[in-house]
């Protein structure tokens, strides 16, 4: 009885301090994300203020790839991933894993994690998901097999 | 068909009906379900390489499996050690056909004695705190290959490329000469996820106890069979091993049948609270979409 009740709590204090751990970051995020949004507010101001529009948006954006829809594989844990990935004005929009049915399930979820990473950076030099390195490596050659095919 | 009542076998069917079951058991889960061990310890190992490197622990899919094979032991018990997981099972399999081949030989099987095996087994905790830390200072990363588990799960999935990963492979090969000698070798001595579930706070109700009063003067026949070497305690406490696997060897091997488990009423449904709790074990997994 007496070590249960220790185990109880050394796993209610183990919870609790990573509920504390995770609420703690979440306000320092929030903190963070606010000073941003008043810097933000504070420089739509002066840019009122001094009344100069200069039209310049960048438009030269990555043109380096071909619109349309590109197939690529490579080799995961257990064995191929395909995936799709959508080039819309020259832009990686979308990369759908087709299949990976050698890929263990809690392993591919947490490996798709690279995929948003991959879409963000426009570029497959991305870091590998951690503890799910040889699916995340397989969806990333896969795409770069995919924009291999998409190159003009 | 003849209808068997299984309140109505004798001592001997019953424990081959319970060694074929859980063999059965075993090989599904090692040929369909082999990578929740190694899914749910990846949830503590991210846990703390998040929190090393100051980032949010969010609820991956590691997190989530650990948390549900967390809860699946505090109430039933490590089930998922005796009966799910792959490298236990692939352990057993190895013990089996040691024990196998000496009776061929017929040679005595080597044994680690009692009091080196209790020594030994505080030692899974050594490997646990050292895995965490190593995560938490991020330098884990940096000892791939050097995972007797990962050469495992990559030679399960047929995958033999396995250049980097000679430290893994001969970690590997040690433990199945451990394996082979001893029953649960590398559960007992050495898993960190066994560390992990050996901590929880275990509920009493699936838990084994005996009827002491009943017992056969100096017999302690189920001690020598348990996998773990544990006194089973008496039926008026409610304490519970943290190292026992939920393997039943003991209920069967009980001259008087002493032994069951918390809640009495259960008793002489074994065969069936097993297939329960394999099923409920199996639902959660294709919920979690392992």
């Amino acid at each position: 009885m007496k070590t249960f009740g220790i185990k109880v709590i050394n796993m209610i204090a183990i919870i609790g301090l990573l509920l504390g751990y995770n609420m703690v970051l979440e306000n320092r995020e929030r903190d963070d994300q606010i000073a941003k949004l008043k810097a933000e507010v504070e420089g739509l101001k002066l840019a009122q203020q001094s009344a100069i529009s200069e039209n310049s948006e960048g438009t030269s954006e990555n043109d380096s790839y071909a619109d349309g829809t590109y197939s690529g594989e490579a080799e995961g844990f257990g064995g191929l991933i395909s995936v799709e990935v959508e080039i819309e004005d020259g832009m990686i929009t979308n990369i759908e894993i087709v299949s990976a049915e050698s890929e263990d399930g809690a392993y591919l979820t947490m490996a798709k994690d690279i995929i948003p990473e991959i879409i963000d950076n426009q570029s497959t030099d991305v870091d590998t998901i951690s503890g799910a390195t040889f699916s995340s490596t397989g969806i990333r050659n896969a795409v770069t097999q995919a924009l291999e095919k998409a190159e003009k | 068909m003849k209808k068997i009542n299984i309140h109505k076998l004798s001592a001997k069917d019953k424990k081959k009906i319970h060694t074929w079951l859980r063999a059965f058991i075993q090989l599904l889960y090692f040929l369909f379900l082999p990578s929740a061990y190694t899914a749910a310890f990846s949830g503590v190992k991210y846990i703390f390489t998040q929190i090393g490197a100051g980032e949010k622990v969010g609820i991956t899919s590691f997190v989530s499996v650990l948390i549900v094979l967390c809860l699946y032991t505090i109430l039933f018990g490590r089930f998922f050690c005796g009966f799910a997981c792959a490298f236990g099972s692939f352990g057993d399999a190895v013990h089996a056909l040691y024990i196998k081949i000496c009776k061929k030989l017929k040679k005595k099987p080597v044994k680690i004695s009692d009091t080196w095996a209790a020594r030994l087994s505080s030692l899974k905790y050594v490997v646990l705190a050292v895995i965490v830390v190593m995560c938490f200072t991020g330098v884990y990363s940096k000892t791939q290959g050097y995972s007797p588990w990962d050469v495992f799960s990559m030679i399960h999935a047929g995958n033999f490329k396995l250049n980097n990963y000679i430290v893994g492979i001969v970690l590997l090969i040690l433990l199945v000469v451990g394996m082979a000698i001893q029953e649960r070798f590398f559960c007992r001595f050495f898993c960190p996820m066994g560390a992990v579930f050996s901590i929880l706070p275990i509920l009493p109700f699936f838990a084994l106890y005996r009827e002491r009063e009943n017992c056969i003067r100096g017999c302690s026949g189920c001690t020598k069979k348990c996998p773990s070497g544990i006194e089973i305690p008496d039926v008026d406490s409610t304490e519970v091993n943290g190292e026992c696997f939920q393997c039943q060897k003991c209920i069967d091997t009980c001259p008087k049948g002493n032994i069951h488990c918390g809640i009495q009423e259960l008793r002489g449904n074994e065969i069936l609270f097993t297939l329960f709790r394999a099923v409920v074990l199996l639902g959660l997994f294709l919920w979690l979409g392992i």
